[in-house]
């Protein structure tokens, strides 16, 4: 089950008013529960902890999901984040066909393109602004992102 | 139908815009800056997208931003609410040409009544002169001269893109106005980015009376009554109401002769949507015409009351293109409306942002409260200082005042100063009481009276 699967029940629970769904299989276990003023209340049995989040925001539910199910390294409090300086769809690459401008563990200096935001048909092409190297990945591709959306975690060189 | 809408506002407005989606079954989105994120707008709508930091030439004056907003949405409208972009007819041709229908009148309305000199010449081919001033923009001092001479002294100095009462300046004199001219053209620059201005004769003991308008894309224009927004301090509304004692007391055949007057500037505009034509009417009952405004106006609510109609969703309904179907407009009993301002009263009505501590709301019969505000939020400084309107609805205007009295007495904001102890002035104050008052009442008020006076009345 990946971040994928997730985020398609809860879409599929939000449009079909389902306020609880439980699922296990292969040694993982999860359970989705809807609040009425429209929490969503996510306890894996991983680390066995509720938490609970809005879900009015229109973030990406991938930033909303606990670490251990991002199946991704530990935050690093010395990284910075590059956040999106507009709102639009965030692409990774100049195109469907092209390799993505950055990958995790890329060097980045302050010129180097790291993705595509387009708005109002205009592809932006989205400089770092930072030296250093990609961590992580944030955002995803062909997504709506908004101001200040983190797009990528930055170890800074 | 529209299925989605984004509210290209805040505050009170964007909360007001999202009810009246929500019934008509309309799914909402919030735009909103980084110093509004735990606003009640983005909470109450169904998405919301951050679209900047708190200035609003960073957020909420960014067209690019809000049509980005609007189109990874997939939205069917933008509401623009009042400011800000409401009367951008850049913007509202952007929406269009992306497909996004903008809640508005179209953009030829509105350049049509562009500016406030071009729409004085409108109002003359429509019948409905201004005050006496000058034709159009004045380009130099000597016209400035000119044109006070030919009208007589004081007289009022005003950005023909101002709006909200601000980019105006009273000159009693030829020094005075040498002065005030080139006061009021930097500030112009520098508020409204158009250094443009007109000169008008100033009215004296003059009451701004408007008319709230709806016209349908097929070229039916109502009125929906008066408004009566005499009441104002440094040219800001404070109370407004309907009818207007005025109107009722002692011109009663103006309101139909400026009913009309307004549907014939707008039928010239070939104006569509909401708006409203704002009036200057004097003591001897002549009236004249100040300008109109091509948006949802904050005091909309008191028509609301005593018509029954919903203004918004009218707006909204209007720009699907339905055709006006309220028919004849009833009126029945009276409204007032206070607006609550984060101000001292004390102070000078010095602003005061800051966080609200506790926050209970006046209620029971006849009393509305459109607001945004709510205890533990924090009033951000980057915008206008208004944290709600306070409307009370009686059968009569008696029982109007004396459910405004009340709900102002019940109304607890604590944490921040507001201008409630200064409207309980105003409403026990007795020529506000027997409906006697101009332009000039504020100043009257606060000029005479002793700070003693006003926590009295408080």
């Amino acid at each position: 089950m990946d971040l994928k699967d997730i985020k398609a029940i809860i879409d599929l629970m939000k449009k079909n008013s389902i306020t609880e769904f439980e699922m296990e299989k292969e040694g993982f276990k999860i359970r989705l529960k809807r609040g009425v003023n429209g929490t969503l209340t996510v306890t894996p049995t991983e680390d066995g902890q509720a938490m609970a989040y809005p879900i009015q925001s229109s973030a990406p539910v991938a930033a909303l999901m606990p670490a251990s199910l991002q199946a991704s390294p530990p935050v690093v409090s010395s990284e910075i984040e590059i956040t999106s300086p507009m709102v639009g769809t965030f692409y990774r690459a100049p195109s469907p066909e092209s390799a993505p401008y950055v990958d995790v563990g890329a060097d980045l200096n302050s010129e180097t393109v790291v993705c595509i935001i387009e708005a109002m048909k205009v592809m932006n092409e989205i400089k770092s602004e930072v030296k250093g190297v990609i961590s992580q990945v944030l955002a995803e591709n062909g997504k709506p992102v908004e101001f200040g959306q983190p797009l990528f975690k930055v170890r800074p060189a | 139908m529209f299925e989605k809408i984004l509210v290209a506002n805040r505050g009170e407005i964007a909360v007001r815009i999202i009810r009246a989606c929500k019934e008509l079954d309309i799914r909402t989105v919030a735009v909103y800056s980084e110093v509004d994120a735990n606003s009640m707008h983005v909470q109450l709508a169904d998405e919301a997208i951050c679209i900047g930091k708190g200035p609003s030439a960073e957020s909420y004056l960014r067209i690019d931003r809000i049509v980005s907003a609007a189109e990874i949405t997939d939205v069917d409208a933008i509401h623009p609410g009042y400011g800000f972009l409401a009367e951008n007819a850049h913007f509202a041709d952007v929406c269009e040409n992306c497909n996004i229908r903008f809640i508005g009148p179209s953009s030829r309305a509105m350049n049509a009544l562009e500016n406030k000199a071009v729409s004085r010449v409108l109002a003359k081919k429509a019948n409905v002169p201004p005050p006496p001033g000058s034709d159009g923009v004045v380009e130099d001092e000597q016209e400035a001269l000119a044109t006070a001479k030919k009208v007589g002294y004081p007289v009022m100095i005003k950005a023909i893109a101002g709006g909200g009462g601000k980019g105006m300046r009273m000159a009693h004199n030829d020094i005075s106005l040498r002065k005030e001219y080139y006061l009021t053209r930097n500030e112009a620059e520098k508020a409204f980015g158009n250094s443009g201005v007109y000169i008008e004769k100033f009215i004296e003991n003059s009451h701004h009376v408007e008319f709230q308008i709806l016209g349908d894309n097929r070229g039916k224009i109502i009125h929906l009554g008066e408004r009566d927004c005499s009441i104002q301090r440094r040219n800001q509304k404070v109370v407004e109401e309907t009818p207007s004692p005025l109107l009722e007391n002692k011109f009663r055949d103006l309101r139909k002769k400026m009913g009309k007057a307004a549907i014939r500037i707008a039928e010239v505009a070939q104006y569509t949507n909401a708006g409203t034509v704002e009036f200057i009417v004097d003591d001897k009952g002549q009236f004249y015409f100040l300008e109109v405004n091509k948006r949802i106006q904050v005091e909309h609510p008191i028509t609301e009351e005593v018509t029954g109609v919903d203004l918004v969703q009218q707006q909204i309904l209007i720009a699907m293109g339905d055709e006006l179907r309220i028919g004849d407009i009833q009126f029945r009993g009276h409204a007032i409306e206070c607006r609550i301002n984060a101000e001292d009263p004390f102070d000078d009505f010095r602003p005061c942002p800051g966080r609200i501590e506790m926050y209970y709301p006046p209620g029971g019969r006849g009393i509305r409260v459109d607001s945004h505000v709510y205890a533990g939020y924090t009033v951000p400084s980057n915008y206008d200082s208004m944290l709600g309107k306070l409307i009370a609805y009686g059968k009569d205007r008696r029982e109007a005042m004396d459910k405004m009295s009340r709900a102002l007495g019940e109304f607890m904001i604590t944490g921040i100063k507001t201008t409630i102890p200064f409207e309980q002035a105003i409403l026990q104050d007795p020529n506000f009481r027997r409906g006697v008052y101009t332009t000039a009442f504020v100043e009257q008020l606060l000029g005479g009276a002793r700070r003693e006076l006003i926590e009295d009345r408080a």
